[in-house]
């Protein structure tokens, strides 16, 4: 319970932002928060609550897990500092690149592979997987 | 054969009894508090490893080690790239994660 209060600016947050699934469990003296949105300017707003009330992440008491990347079916825009995202051809950065898409280029999700990698298909017709972080929902 | 089908009987009798004995009554009420609030379910050491791997390819002047569920950073790594990186490694389902890392501006 303790936990919950030291978070509950953002456990509200969460709420009154519209988290999809929102779970907030404790367990073994770490709050597990977790949910999706479609929205990747809530998940960061919910993370700068989280620096405010934990400066720099350092107590390792919350783990919060907000799913903000695109959903199957969905298109995406290719959201990478500046480079070119690379298309592989299995979900790992152990697995060989097939192909890549240019910074500001949209593809379609195809699937969700799973946590970081989803499964992509290009404008130019080139499938693969790419890291789910640097793909923006249109 | 036969042991075994006494058994088994027993056993069944013992069900049957069940308002009798007090510890099926107790076996319920467990197994409902269990569905009522699902435990959180933390990845192990196998499946996290490769996965931080791949977000901290970003991030080469992090190091992260991997022990009975939970992330531990050390290194350094500059303040506006660090929710990037805990917000990655986050969605793997660690345990927790020890963030021992020195910010730079």
């Amino acid at each position: 319970m303790a936990l919950q209060e030291k978070y509950a600016e953002l456990i509200v947050a969460a709420k009154n932002g519209g988290i999809i699934d929102l779970q907030v469990r404790e367990q073994n003296n770490v709050l597990y928060v977790d949910g999706s949105t479609s929205s990747g300017e809530l998940k960061d707003s919910l993370w700068d609550v989280y620096n405010k009330i934990d400066p720099d992440f350092r107590a390792g008491d919350l783990m919060l897990n907000i799913d903000a990347s695109a959903a199957a079916g969905t298109k995406a825009k290719v959201t990478t500092q500046s480079s070119n995202l690379n298309i592989r051809k299995g979900p790992g950065t152990d697995q060989e690149v097939v192909g890549k898409a240019a910074h500001g280029e949209t593809v379609t999700v195809i699937s969700r592979a799973n946590e970081l990698w989803s499964q992509v298909r290009t404008d130019s017709g080139k499938e693969g997987y790419c890291y789910s972080q640097y793909l923006t929902q249109i | 054969m036969i042991t075994a089908l006494g058994i088994s009987a027993l056993s069944f009798n013992g069900c049957k009894g069940g308002n009798k004995d007090k510890q099926v009554p107790d076996t319920i009420v467990t197994d409902t508090s269990t569905a009522a609030s699902e435990p959180v379910v933390v990845s192990g050491d196998e499946e996290l490893n490769p996965k931080v791997k791949d977000v901290t390819k970003d991030f080469p002047s992090v190091t992260a080690t991997v022990s009975g569920g939970e992330i531990t950073l050390t290194g350094t790594i500059s303040r506006d790239r660090l929710p990037t990186l805990m917000q990655s490694l986050s969605a793997l389902h660690s345990k927790k994660i020890n963030n021992q890392l020195t910010i730079t501006k």
